[in-house]
């Protein structure tokens, strides 16, 4: 893909990935990381630092949008955020130190039940009345 | 403790920053180190940490994940050295669409039944998953 049809699915792919940020209030690299690399043919490293960048104002917006309803505590979530940024710098440093792909394995198996236990409670609870 | 909480409104805000569960901060710190270790996203280890551990609602833990997005993603901007690699092009086109659908997004978080946000929570970490498997 290239020139105005490539910009035109960034640009529904960035809705795509937005809306799925918003609803599901993640910052949506999962899905912009491949996207960058397979279809607009990105390296690994630009196709992270881009969506990297994409992700804070996706994010910010999220947040006003839920402000503005009444959902949750952005000054809460901001500080959480912080403590959430020290660590995760510690975890970059420490996967430099440690077999990274075994760990991706085990936490995709991990992801995996985790999702289905949540999709399995959904489904219990739906037969209870709400 | 109490000292804290019997201080001054101008006392106390010197301690704001500090000022939320001793849970949050474990949930925080804990799913902060995952998800630099392994190069996933907050929002993935972050959720189902407040959900299972936390016991969040589903909708205040999708909402309190995408704050958190915000100071993480600072930080790895900061920390990442994206200077030079960035794309600008393509990172201008997603961020219009991807603001324009977080704004839609957020607004469906507001109103979606919490089973329904539970189960689409769900699919999507199974699909995490296996993205994760295949990309190895």
């Amino acid at each position: 893909m290239s020139g105005t049809t490539l910009y035109v699915a960034l640009v529904a792919f960035g809705v795509l990935a937005g809306v799925l940020s918003g609803l599901l209030g993640v910052g949506g690299g999962t899905l912009m990381v491949p996207f960058l690399t397979l279809v607009a043919g990105l390296s690994q490293h630009a196709a992270e630092a881009t969506s990297l960048l994409v992700i804070l104002p996706t994010a910010i917006a999220g947040t006003l949008t839920l402000r503005r309803h009444g959902v949750g505590n952005a000054g809460v979530a901001l500080r959480f955020g912080v403590v959430g940024a020290v660590g995760a710098v510690g975890g970059a440093l420490l996967a430099l130190a440690l077999p990274a792909s075994a760990l991706r394995i085990a936490f995709a198996v991990f992801v995996c039940v985790v999702g289905l236990k949540m999709v399995r409670d959904a489904v219990l609870s739906w037969r209870q009345p709400a | 403790m109490r000292a804290l909480a019997t201080s001054t409104g101008a006392e106390r805000s010197r301690f704001a920053f500090l000022h939320i569960d001793r849970e949050l901060v474990a949930i925080g710190l804990l799913g902060g180190v995952l998800s630099g270790l392994l190069g996933v996203g907050g929002g993935i280890v972050m959720v189902p940490l407040l959900v299972l551990w936390a016991h969040y609602g589903q909708r205040e833990a999708h909402a309190a994940s995408l704050g958190a997005i915000i100071p993480i993603s600072i930080a790895g901007i900061v920390t990442y050295g994206i200077a030079g690699e960035v794309k600008v092009g393509p990172a201008i086109a997603l961020t219009i669409g991807s603001v324009c659908g977080a704004r839609v997004g957020a607004g469906m978080l507001a109103r979606l039944d919490e089973r329904i946000l539970k189960s689409v929570f769900g699919l999507f970490l199974v699909g995490v998953a296996v993205l994760m498997a295949v990309r190895g």
